[in-house]
Order: C-alpha cells, then sequence, then structure tokens
C-alpha cells in the first residue's frame, strides 16, 4: 500500500512498523490547520495498511510537538475560533486515540514536548523518549487553559506531577528521567541519536505478537479508563473470550512448540469493530 | 486577614498562605479548628491579591488528624463533624471548600491519618526531607475513607494500600513519596521549605489566574468521570476562555518581553451550604 502526499508529516513503513514523522521542524512541529487535517489521514492509512502491524510517532528536529501553531492562530484573523465547532464536541481526529487506531502506536519523544504536543503522549500505548527530551505546558503562561491532554496524562501516572506541569506552566521543564521515574515513559534513549533505532528494534519485538489478540488488549485496556472497575472487567472478559477459538490460539502455542516464529493470521484482523 | 485562634493565615505578595498552628498537639485538629479551616479557605480564595494558597504547618508536625482527646470533651462538635462525616460534608481541605486558586501542599514533618486530606485535596505537594507519612486508622479501630480515596486516584495505588494497611507500625519517607509521584519535590535542608514554597508558588501566580482557575476544574473534574467523558466537559472548560482578555494579554507580554497584566479572578460559584 502506498501513503497518500503529506506536507507537514512523513509517513513511511520500515518493515511491519508505519512512521508517522512530524515535519515542521523550522515551527518546532506546531500543529498548523493544514497539519491537523493531515494527522486524521495519516492515522487513518497506517491504520488500514495490512503490512503496518505497530506505530511509531516521533518528531524531525529538536522538538518533537510543541502544540497548536501560535504564530498562525495570531496573524490570520480567524485564531482559535476555527476550532470551536470541533472543540465543542468534542470530535477531534488529530491522535490515535481520537482516530480509533487499535494498532499500538509507541510515542517517541525526540526533542521538546510542549503543550498541546502531551495529546500524543497521552494518546499513545507505549513513550520512550530521547535523554535530551523535556517536558513542560505553557498554557496558563498565555492564558489558556490545560485540559484534554492533561486528562489523559492523569489517568495513566501520577496526578500530582500533571497537576504541577499544568500549573507552573513555562516556568519549570520535567525531564526525561523525571518523566521515566514517574512512569509516564518507559524507556530514556541515550545518546539521543538512537532514538529512532531503538523505537524500530521495539516496534519489530511488539510486531512479533498476535495482530488480533494485540487489537482486543488495546480496546480492554483503553475501554477501562472509561469506566469503574467492576465494569471494566466485565467488559475486558467480552474482549478477551471474543478472541477464543480465533487461529492465532492455535498457531502461537504450535510455533512455540515448533521453534519458529507464528505466522499470524490477518484476514481476520481487519473486519472487527 | 481576620484572627484566627489555631491557624495563621497571612499573604506574602501573591502567594497567601494557610499554616496549621497548635504546634504543641502536632496540629491536631479540635473543634476550632475544623470551623477556622473552613472560614480561612474561603477568605484566601476570596481575596484578589492571593494568586496561589500555601498550606503548612508549625512545629516538627504538618498535620496528624483529628484531636480526637479535644472532641470527645466537646459532644456537640463531635456530633457535627460525625455528621458531615456521614454525609461527605467535610469542609476542611481546599477541594471540600471548592477553592479554584492553586494549593501547594508543603509537608514539614510528620503527616498522620486525618492530615493526608491535606496532601490528597492539594494540586500541588511538596515536603522537607524530614517529612514522614502514616495512616494510623485502622491500629485504633477506624476506618481509612476519604483521604486513601482520593491519593488512589491520585498515586499508584499499591502503595497506599500498604500505608491505609500498615497503620501506625509503618511510615513512608519523604523520599519514597517523591519516586512514587505522591510529591513533586523533596527540600533539604528541611528548614528551607517555605522558601522553596513561597518561590514555586510566586511562579505559578505568574500565570492567568482565569486560565488556572478553568485548568483546575477540567482536572479535577476529570477525576470523576471515564475518559471520553471527563474529555469533553474538559474542552468545555477549554472553549469558555476562549475570547476572555488574558489570551490577548499573555502572548502580547510574551512578545514584548514583559510580566502580563492579567485580568482579575471574577468570583466562582462555591458549594452551596448544607
Amino acid at each position: 500500500m502506498t501513503f497518500s502526499h503529506f506536507d507537514c508529516l512523513i509517513v513511511e513503513r520500515d518493515g511491519p512498523v508505519g512512521w508517522l514523522i512530524n515535519n515542521r521542524p523550522d515551527r518546532l512541529n506546531a500543529m498548523s490547520a493544514h497539519m491537523r487535517d493531515e494527522f486524521a489521514i495519516a492515522w487513518k492509512e497506517l491504520d488500514a495498511d495490512p503490512d503496518v502491524r505497530v506505530i511509531v510517532h516521533t518528531g524531525a528536529g529538536r522538538a518533537f510537538q510543541t502544540g497548536v501553531d501560535v504564530t498562525e492562530i495570531a496573524s490570520d484573523g480567524v485564531g482559535m475560533e476555527r476550532y470551536r465547532e470541533s472543540m465543542v464536541d468534542f470530535d477531534l481526529h488529530f491522535t490515535a486515540w481520537h482516530q480509533e487506531v487499535w494498532k499500538p502506536v509507541i510515542t517517541a519523544v525526540n526533542g521538546i514536548c510542549a503543550g498541546g504536543g502531551f495529546h500524543w503522549v497521552a494518546d499513545a500505548d507505549i513513550v520512550i523518549a530521547a535523554s535530551d527530551a523535556q517536558f513542560f505546558d505553557p498554557h496558563v503562561s498565555v492564558g489558556q487553559v490545560v485540559s484534554v491532554e492533561a486528562i489523559g496524562l492523569l489517568r495513566k501516572m501520577p496526578v500530582e506531577a500533571v497537576m504541577r506541569m499544568a500549573f507552573v506552566g513555562r516556568y519549570e521543564r520535567l525531564s526525561a528521567q523525571r518523566a521515566y521515574e514517574l512512569g509516564m515513559i518507559s524507556q530514556i534513549v541515550d545518546p539521543p541519536e538512537e532514538l529512532r533505532a531503538e523505537a524500530q528494534a521495539l516496534a519489530e519485538k511488539i510486531a512479533k505478537n498476535s495482530p488480533a489478540a494485540m487489537r482486543a488488549t488495546k480496546r480492554a485496556l483503553w475501554g477501562a479508563l472509561e469506566v469503574g472497575l467492576t465494569d471494566a472487567c466485565r467488559a475486558g472478559a467480552a474482549e478477551l473470550v471474543s478472541m477464543w477459538g480465533h487461529p492465532d490460539q492455535v498457531e502461537g502455542p504450535l510455533a512455540f512448540a515448533e521453534r519458529r516464529e507464528p505466522m499470524w493470521d490477518t484476514k481476520t484482523t481487519g473486519d472487527a469493530t | 486577614m481576620s484572627r484566627y485562634e489555631t491557624l495563621v493565615v497571612e499573604r506574602r505578595g501573591p502567594v497567601g498562605w494557610l499554616e496549621f498552628n497548635r504546634p504543641a498537639k502536632g496540629n491536631a485538629m479540635n473543634a476550632r479548628m475544623l470551623a477556622e479551616l473552613e472560614r480561612a479557605w474561603v477568605e484566601l480564595d476570596d481575596d484578589p491579591e492571593v494568586r496561589v494558597i500555601v498550606n503548612t504547618g508549625n512545629g516538627s508536625a504538618f498535620q496528624t488528624g483529628l484531636d480526637v482527646v479535644e472532641l470527645s470533651r466537646d459532644p456537640e462538635a463531635l456530633r457535627e463533624q460525625s455528621r458531615r462525616t456521614k454525609r461527605a460534608e467535610l469542609r476542611i481541605s481546599a477541594w471540600h471548600n471548592s477553592v479554584w486558586k492553586p494549593v501547594i501542599a508543603a509537608v514539614n514533618g510528620v503527616c498522620a491519618g486525618g492530615g493526608l486530606h491535606f496532601v490528597a485535596d492539594a494540586d500541588i505537594v511538596i515536603a522537607s526531607s524530614n517529612a514522614t507519612f502514616l495512616d494510623p486508622h485502622v491500629s485504633i479501630g477506624q476506618v481509612t475513607a476519604y483521604e486513601a480515596i482520593a491519593l488512589v486516584r491520585k498515586s499508584p495505588m499499591e502503595a497506599i494500600m500498604r500505608m491505609a494497611l500498615t497503620g501506625r507500625h509503618e511510615r513512608l519517607s519523604a523520599t519514597r513519596a517523591y519516586e512514587l509521584g505522591i510529591l513533586s519535590q523533596v527540600v533539604e535542608p528541611p528548614d528551607h521549605l517555605r522558601a522553596e514554597a513561597q518561590a514555586l508558588a510566586e511562579n505559578i501566580a505568574k500565570n492567568s489566574p482565569s486560565a488556572m482557575r478553568a485548568t483546575k476544574r477540567a482536572l479535577w473534574g476529570a477525576l470523576e468521570l471515564g475518559l471520553t467523558d471527563a474529555c469533553r466537559a474538559g474542552a468545555a472548560e477549554l472553549v469558555a476562555l476562549w475570547g476572555h482578555p488574558d489570551q490577548t494579554e499573555g502572548p502580547l507580554a510574551f512578545v514584548e518581553r514583559r510580566e502580563p497584566d492579567w485580568e482579575p479572578l471574577l468570583p466562582a460559584a462555591r458549594k452551596a451550604d448544607s
């Protein structure tokens, strides 16, 4: 499958790994309206490509992502108003979670991650970072509210750290080291230049696992952030049982016994809702 | 500020200080302190000069929960507190009193039992290196509930369960609380705690009060709902501030390399009194 042409992103495949690279390095990968539209398409194309088993999201240049393109907001007379309707309806399309991508998504933070950049940390399944990555949320320092991205984060990590970032604004930065200690990320890559190679290696490990089982797993675990414990377990049990009898559940143990890589079923992975 | 007997309430620059002040009793809450806490949070929240609130204790303890000995000699006060506990109508913490200004808990020593309310209900928690945390409720036949329930939402759960179940027989150190993300800063030496808290609060006070209030509502509100519903409610808080003067002033001040001149906070709705 070939991907569309993108102006603000690089979308490509390396083996079983789909890469989504923020590519406005001279703007610290800030999200213009055009880039926002391209995200919606890129996630859907990567999710639809049967050769892509795992997706890695990173940035070109010294920043990972720095939120909405404030220069565009300030200079075109439309401002944030262009986003009012989609925000009021909470009808967003720029992260994997928004686009209901059920393949595993790894965010590889290559540098500065600021403000709206946290959307892709919050909405990824796995987050790794270069040792020189830095995290901060300057929203309240320019009169903006911290909301959706921090709400996602505080489901997934100690809340106090998220609140401190939200209120300190641009006056403090969280290091990759502290983000690792807090469990916001699971791996620090040093030297930083090795980030993409490490992300590819991690993604290739994950790509060895059953796509169908990973999809049901992802739905069960993200679904658990929506409801109370017992209801989450109930919904999770339904995902679990839905895989019983799937060919991968025969192939997996067989391949293990025969000491070979499993041949996962890919026909039945694209049709579930 | 009005007069308080069991608290010190004052303002230093943009920072309102609420200090527990019964050092001889480990800052335990007697009937008067319970009443004064409610008044103090509201007074600090209503003072337009106060942008950020720091909560700490005088003496060797931060806060050690209800003064059960003294409350047992005051049946009326005890009854009132029991009634509020039963109905979940406590008014001792910032969260109970709908304070939407940022609150920093600066834990200066032992924080035990009901003292954990003030850790659970703060936005930001820092501690001196000699601070310790324990929850002796079950060691005296009492149930741990509110404080731990909020902490379980905000921190790794195993640590909170261990504290609840080991009671007075173990203490959590400031270092371990930092590792767990229960707090974000350990101050060494301990006597620098107040200076560090003031410095942190002054940084926060540079940010838009209106944006911080909406942020606080969005993030605390998120602890009430499932992820998608929380994002939806959060998006409403976000959009509600679009067009606010701070959103022009913020970027402008940044470009002009000066401190922003934020709009004063409009009065916020507070929970209706019971």
